[in-house]
């Protein structure tokens, strides 16, 4: 990964956390110090390379996995910071980013009935269920949204 | 990759659907999985895992098999 994609990548996911959103390019640049030209064809490599997914047609962040910048059914207390991830393996993985201490909240798709699980310490303390994946590994960045 | 109550509720969420054919996760699996491969991710020196490699972080949480698979001899490996 180049020096520059590197840097990006990094203040994408600082600002994400501490914002709980993610930056827009003029943001990263002005933390960086550099143009936001160079921003954005950053950030345009890093979703070619998977590391960003962004918003159709736009140089705007959608996804800086587990990061999810729009409110899903999987929401992440942790690091006293709410933020929420694409799918529960991404809202664990939140949990396991900001230290591996918190709490996701979501709800059976089913039933729609409340679920929480609970990790402490990097073990689980709570919550039940099973996790279903419908799509094969190969395929999860054919349609990165749904999975 | 969703959480459900049961086995019961994926079966009725998906009735007749081919996504049935999905794959099944405990919470533990579903964790230990999270926790491998995100834990490293505000890492400076974070990179991509190699399909090889993302396979044996699968295979850490007892998760092997086709549905698993990213290298293939024939197409090379999927990188995800």
């Amino acid at each position: 990964m180049a020096e520059l994609d590197t840097e990006v990548r990094l203040a994408v996911y600082r600002f994400f956390v501490d914002h709980g959103r993610p930056p827009v390019p003029v943001e990263v640049a002005s933390a960086l110090g550099t143009e936001q030209r160079s921003v954005e064809d950053a950030f345009r490599r890093l979703a070619d390379a998977h590391v960003l997914v962004l918003a159709p047609g736009t140089p705007y962040i959608w996804m800086a996995n587990p990061l999810s910048a729009i409110p899903t059914p999987f929401r992440v207390e942790a690091w006293g910071r709410t933020l929420f991830g694409t799918c529960i393996w991404d809202a664990l993985g939140v949990v396991a980013m900001l230290g591996g201490t918190g709490t996701v909240h979501t709800w059976c798709p089913d039933c729609g009935e409340p679920s929480s699980v609970s990790v402490e310490d990097d073990r689980l303390r709570s919550g039940r269920g099973i996790v279903h994946f419908a799509v094969p590994a190969a395929h999860w960045w054919d349609d990165i949204g749904f999975n | 990759m969703l959480l459900f109550r049961s086995e019961e509720h994926v079966r009725r969420w998906y009735q007749e659907s081919e996504m049935l054919a999905g794959a099944t996760l405990t919470l533990e699996q579903q964790w230990e999985l999270a926790r491998v491969w995100y834990s490293d991710r505000l890492s400076p020196g974070w990179r991509r895992r190699t399909p090889a490699e993302a396979e044996g972080v699968f295979a850490s949480a007892g998760l092997t098999g086709e549905f698993w698979r990213l290298t293939d001899p024939d197409i090379g490996g999927r990188q995800i």
